[in-house]
């Protein structure tokens, strides 16, 4: 049921009605104007009224604003109010009417009554119209001064408004100095708390041009401030509490006793009704004892319990904001939060997302202890109504499969799933057997017989669909009819959409080949001949690349296709915990609710829909650049990427480029990969790599790069890294810790690098390859990487040598921690025959 | 830094803009309406149904009321906890003006809402948001102009949440101790997760400034005082008490002392997760006679001492969603099916402790579905109730003290009460 006055939403309404009724309120406003019979203000009022209901429902009633101002000769505060309300929605769009009213705003800028001046002056400031900010001046400064704090409050944010209108006038008009002196002595709160975000938000702004405001943004933080804050936090509104103790977090205490005293301080505000004030607590908190490991464990336990309250009371929207928080938390230590798995149970009825963001933290607390009982209760929701949530919970079951050790309960939950017949059910179930026998293959016997009886019509979803098919191929040997389903599968090569089962198809069916040579020669001849025909350009490939390869050799063919596997030991993870560190920076912002850093002003990447329920299976290009990241910037330098981020989108393009370059190349792995700068690269995007690589190159690019660097051979140990599965799932090891020292290279050896070049080929002969090189003497830079003989752990050393003194520094990511130590030693050895031999 | 809204929408139910306030300029209405009706016409889908969303440059966070949205729009990474709290903050005040916030109470004071907002909020900053200050500045309905010399009260005081010069000729405080269950029952018959919910409701027409001290038999408050504590004292857990309590006052020795707002306000709240026995117990069987017939037999068990009575209560029985026929019999209360929710309704007025209650219905179901089909959902009974006077974690107020300056007499009022809140059983 639209309302009737719905339809007039353009500015200038066609329709007749709308016209009349402004023509009428003009003439009866005007007739009003210059009355002075008594009851004539109760009139106004009523007319008034109807011109804000006009206003608001969307009619144009900007035709009638002389007349408005023309009754705003009054001493009715009701009357004003509206008249205030109707200029400044008019003033925007017409900037020569506005100038109109300048004369009146400002004459109640000096009425008797507070609550007048405020609100003239709000007004006044809100005009938001340039060239009249001279006459904003006066009024704020006298606002500024009222002895009344009402005026006081709005002529603050007036001071703000007129900062983001003009910035010269405000500084000009030395506001700021006006603000901080109010700040430290103003007895009324609100004025505080007011000042304190203008200041907040001016100096932000001009610390990028001034010194001095910098100075002044530090001097907020200074100790004797932050004490007289909170000293009086309780006195300030719930919002404003907010707002000091988001300052409090950007403040570093000179010692222990100091965190306790500020902790102790502010202690009870966890106990504070407004959830928004507990969180801000919380943060001040978590920041406070960063560096001490052992009260910071304490700190979870001790706010564990008030947001978990949060959670539990309030709104559904509340439980979500709050629950994003915990989220992190428990993602960041899951095991504080292990006995409280009972309050991640979903409720029958909550919202989704809601439900989502439990499913999540119930998947990141189970361990030995509580995994019987998480999983029963994931099972209950499989049988939801609420498909998507059925669906996460399969997920969350499998997650849990393959984080935990005893599987074997696990294992019998989804073979049940599968027997559930229900659809959605089945597919999901599907994925999660495929994973879980490319982590246990030891359990392929019991998954197998299940699948085996599942039939292929029933599953229609590409993704379980190609996981079916998957392990039709993989299991050929175990499925007594897996050559005769393919058979079936290629004969209705049309029908199926989805490339990415088709892809499968073709692999299965080489696969099954291989295996099973007789009953499958058919089936492979015509999914070869539909591949080839195939509209698809990467299916066409695929078919050719197979086809070429047969022809060739068969048995080169087979070791490519169908080599011997390695269980996988870990999957790619969503998100790298770099990245939730850096959210955990950003405690109390969107990003925690988002899951996603934040890069640059105000801007979030626009992946932001997609990312909440990225499953393993495909890894979103950020993510993989996230990973990349994390394997290839030497050392982690927070500051520094911050620092390019809000420098705007020249740092992340490149930055995304680059990693699309590298999402390519680790999807091809067969390809022999040169050099990352390799000679096809511009001289631009090489650069750009440098970036990448946090080389930090001065500004013209270094021409020692031109000469190419000895090619980097990917044996076997390079494939590792560099892994595509056949599902697709892309294996990145995650390395987060690394290991840094200060070497010395032997003066010989210094000498010797006389060029980059040099130095890799010494230590290739150790079986230490390089992977980039670059910089200019004295200064340079390595990338190694070397693996472990027998091994899968892989090595990772950012070397940064300087020639002139023979130092060097080194820093070391292997995904083994504990033979990092080890590595060291070996590579010091290495390094120190250097130049000698 | 905290970050600021850009402005602030209520929208109807179709997500067209009724009202809307722009703080900083920098989001537009259309801009807003666009993003939010595309978001709305998307409903089912539950991926889109988040509270905080992220479009083009704006994040727009969004709670629903009867038939309005409320939703903040900001281009800066601000602090989505605090707003979204602040958007429940705004529907308070607009139910203490409106009686009730719905898009008719919207459009019929435009006038107010645009001073309430105006008042709420400053420049995307969240100002004052107790509806009893605010009511200090806003004077559309007041009629008597002359008062309107007097400068705010509340903006000077010291005590942001309450005004001077309030006047009653009767003082009262009525205080009610709020406590709802909340159970997960599976269907084992095994209690999977039990905890408490209480909160204290305070409604105050105290004249002038007044002292309250509450008393509690809390344990650490009655230990601390060196008294005997013979199984009366109990432990709350992670208290969280309205601004007008002195916090420092509670750490330092369990007292609550405050003086209130006037009028309603929830003074403390306080959970408990100790084990809670099922004060009703329903127990569901569910028997297939026949391709076309289905049985079900309910128990319900009051699981509380017998001076205590429920009222109100309402058990919900999820059924089959093409059941048809109804054929209900039950020992006490009135059943009907509720078609619509494919559900039984069994209510029952009055169901003191002790006493077991029996249902029995029949339903026709299409003779054309497979035997032992499995449900295809599996909604859980949920069940409803109050017990008045009787609280399940044994809180009791030992004293209320009112001390005035001017010396009156004051009535605190107190009634306990027990409520269901997420009461549910899953079926067999």
């Amino acid at each position: 049921m639209a309302p009737p006055a719905q339809t007039n939403r353009s500015p200038s309404p066609s329709q007749p009605s709308g016209k009349s009724e402004v023509t009428d309120l003009k003439s009866q406003l005007r007739q009003l104007a210059g009355s002075r019979l008594p009851g004539v203000d109760d009139s106004k009022r009523e007319l008034f009224k109807k011109v804000i209901s006009y206003m608001t429902i969307g009619i144009d009633v900007s035709s009638v604003f002389g007349e408005m101002v023309m009754c705003s000769a009054t001493s009715d505060i009701v009357l004003k109010k509206m008249c205030y309300l109707y200029v400044g929605n008019y003033a925007k769009v017409n900037p020569d009417l506005a100038l109109l009213t300048i004369n009146f705003l400002q004459r109640d800028c000096k009425d008797e009554d507070p609550m007048i001046r405020g609100l003239a002056l709000r007004s006044l400031s809100s005009l938001n119209v340039a060239n009249l900010v001279e006459y904003l001046v006066g009024p704020l400064n006298a606002g500024l001064k009222d002895n009344n704090s009402y005026v006081r409050i709005v002529a603050v944010i007036g001071v703000l408004k007129l900062y983001h209108i003009s910035v010269t006038t405000c500084i000009d008009a030395d506001f700021p100095a006006v603000l901080k002196h109010l700040l430290l002595n103003d007895q009324d709160t609100q004025v505080v708390a007011n000042c304190l975000l203008a200041l907040q938000e001016i100096w932000n702004g001009e610390a990028s041009t001034s010194g001095d405001a910098m100075k002044e943004r530090e001097a907020l933080l200074s100790k004797p401030f932050i004490y007289y804050l909170l000293n009086r936090i309780k006195e300030f509104s719930e919002w404003a509490q907010c707002l000091v103790l988001d300052l409090v977090v950007k403040y570093v205490p000179a010692d222990s006793n100091e965190i306790f005293d500020i902790m102790n301080l502010l202690e009870d505000r966890l106990q504070h009704a407004n959830g928004a004030v507990v969180l801000a607590t919380a943060k001040v908190f978590l920041h406070l004892t960063l560096s001490m490991t052992d009260v910071h464990q304490q700190v979870y336990e001790r706010i564990k319990a008030p947001l978990l309250t949060l959670v539990s009371s309030g709104s559904p929207e509340q439980s979500y904001a709050v629950l994003s928080h915990l989220h992190l938390l428990v993602m960041h230590a899951p095991y504080v939060f292990s006995a409280d798995y009972k309050h991640f149970y979903c409720q029958y009825n909550e919202p989704s997302y809601v439900k989502k963001l439990k499913l999540e933290m119930l998947t990141a607390v189970a361990n030995e202890s509580s995994t019987y009982e998480i999983v029963t209760e994931l099972c209950e929701y499989a049988a939801n109504v609420d498909i998507p949530i059925a669906r996460e919970s399969i997920r969350a079951v499998g997650k849990i499969a393959l984080q935990q050790y005893d599987v074997n309960a696990i294992v019998d939950r989804l073979l049940q799933f599968l027997e559930m017949e229900k659809d959605y059910v089945t597919a999901e179930a599907l994925v999660l057997v495929k994973d879980l026998l490319r982590k246990y293959p030891q359990w392929s016997h019991d998954c197998i017989a299940v699948v085996g009886n599942i039939s292929s019509q029933n599953v229609q979803e590409p993704k379980a669909k190609a996981a079916l098919i998957w392990m039709l191929g993989e299991y050929s040997q175990d499925m007594s009819d897996a050559p005769y389903i393919l058979e079936s599968l290629t004969e209705n090569w049309d029908e199926e959409h989805s490339a990415e089962v088709r892809l499968h198809l073709l692999t299965a069916v080489m696969k099954c080949f291989f295996k099973r040579p007789p009953e499958t020669q058919k089936a492979l001849g015509a999914a070869l001949a539909a591949g080839l025909a195939d509209f698809h350009q990467d299916v066409h490939d695929r078919a050719l690349f197979y086809y070429r390869l047969l022809q060739h050799n068969v048995t080169v063919a087979e070791r490519v296709v169908n080599p011997p596997k390695q269980a996988v030991s870990v999957f790619a993870d969503t998100q790298s915990s770099e990245v939730k560190d850096r959210i955990f920076d950003e405690f109390n912002s969107l990003s925690v609710v988002y899951q996603k850093e934040h890069r640059g002003p105000f801007e979030f990447s626009d992946e932001l829909g997609s990312l909440a329920i990225g499953t393993e299976s495909d890894v979103p290009a950020h993510v993989v650049e996230a990973n990349d990241k994390d394997l290839l910037l030497g050392t982690p330098d927070k500051e520094e990427s911050r620092g390019a981020g809000t420098n705007g989108s020249a740092y992340t393009a490149p930055l995304y480029d680059t990693s699309l370059l590298s999402t390519a190349t680790q999807v091809q792995p067969e390809l022999p990969i040169s050099n990352p700068a390799a000679a096809g690269l511009s001289p631009q995007s090489s650069l750009a790599i440098d970036d990448l690589l946090g080389l930090g190159l001065p500004a013209a690019p270094a021409p020692t790069l031109a000469p190419s660097p000895p090619p980097l051979k990917l044996n076997a140990g390079a494939a590792c890294l560099f892994t595509a599965s056949p599902t697709g799932h892309i294996l990145i090891f995650v390395m987060d810790r690394s290991l840094s020292q200060e070497l010395s290279v032997s003066p010989q050896g210094a000498a010797a690098l006389t060029t980059p070049q040099t130095l890799p080929r010494h230590l290739q002969g150790h079986s230490i390859h390089c992977i980039a090189s670059g910089g200019q003497a004295p200064n340079l830079k390595f990338f190694f990487f070397a693996q472990k003989a027998e091994e899968s752990s892989i090595f990772l050393i950012e070397c940064k040598i300087n020639t002139s003194s023979a130092k060097t520094q080194i820093t070391i990511k292997a995904d083994d921690q504990s033979m990092s130590q080890a590595f060291s030693t070996l590579f010091q050895s290495a390094l120190s025959r250097f130049g000698t031999s | 830094m905290a970050g600021a809204a850009s402005a602030l929408f209520l929208l109807d139910i179709k997500g067209r803009v009724l009202v809307w306030r722009d703080y900083r300029g920098d989001v537009s209405a259309v801009q807003a309406e666009r993003f939010f009706t595309k978001l709305i016409e998307k409903e089912g889908d539950p991926q889109s149904q988040d509270p905080v969303v992220y479009d083009n440059g704006v994040s727009y966070m969004y709670i629903q009321h009867s038939n309005v949205y409320l939703m903040t729009a900001s281009r800066q990474n601000c602090n989505a906890a605090s707003l979204l709290s602040f958007l429940h903050r705004v529907v308070d005040v607009f139910k203490h003006y409106f009686e009730e916030l719905e898009e008719e109470s919207l459009r019929d004071n435009f006038v107010v809402v645009y001073e309430l907002l105006d008042e709420m909020m400053d420049f995307g900053y969240p100002q004052y948001t107790e509806a009893k200050i605010l009511s200090e500045f806003i004077k559309t309905d007041a009629y008597r102009m002359e008062t309107s010399q007097r400068p705010p009260m509340a903006v000077t005081n010291a005590v942001s949440w309450r005004s001077e010069g309030i006047n009653y000729k009767k003082n009262e405080v009525f205080l009610d101790v709020v406590e709802s269950v909340n159970i997960l029952v599976n269907s084992n018959g095994q209690v999977i997760r039990s905890d408490v919910v209480g909160a204290l409701k305070m409604r105050t027409y105290l004249s002038g400034m007044p002292e309250c001290k509450l008393g509690l038999n809390d344990r650490v408050l009655l230990e601390a005082q060196g008294r005997a504590t013979k199984g009366k004292a109990i432990d709350l857990e992670d208290i969280k008490f309205h601004q007008c309590v002195r916090l420092a006052k509670f750490e330092n020795d369990r007292t609550i002392s405050f003086i209130p707002p006037d009028g309603a306000f929830d003074l403390m709240t306080y959970r408990l997760s100790t084990q809670v026995k099922p004060l009703i117990w329903v127990e569901a069987q569910v028997e297939m006679h026949s391709r076309s017939r289905v049985e079900i037999m309910v128990k319900a068990r009051s699981q509380f001492k017998e001076r205590s009575t429920a009222t109100n209560v309402e058990i919900e029985l999820p059924v089959a969603i093409d059941a048809s026929n109804p054929n209900i019999r039950t020992s006490m209360g009135s059943a009907s099916y509720a078609p619509e929710n494919d559900a039984l309704l069994w209510k029952i007025k009055s169901f003191p402790g002790g006493k077991e209650y029996m249902l029995r219905a029949e339903f026709s179901l299409p003779s054309i579905t497979a035997e032992e089909a499995t449900p295809e959902r599996k909604a859980p009974i949920r069940v409803k109730f109050e017990i008045p006077y009787f609280t399940v974690s044994g809180i009791q107020v030992r004293y209320l003290k009112i001390i005035e300056k001017s010396g009156y007499q004051a009535l605190p009022w107190v009634r306990y009460i027990t409520m269901a809140g997420e009461y549910e059983l899953r079926l067999i």
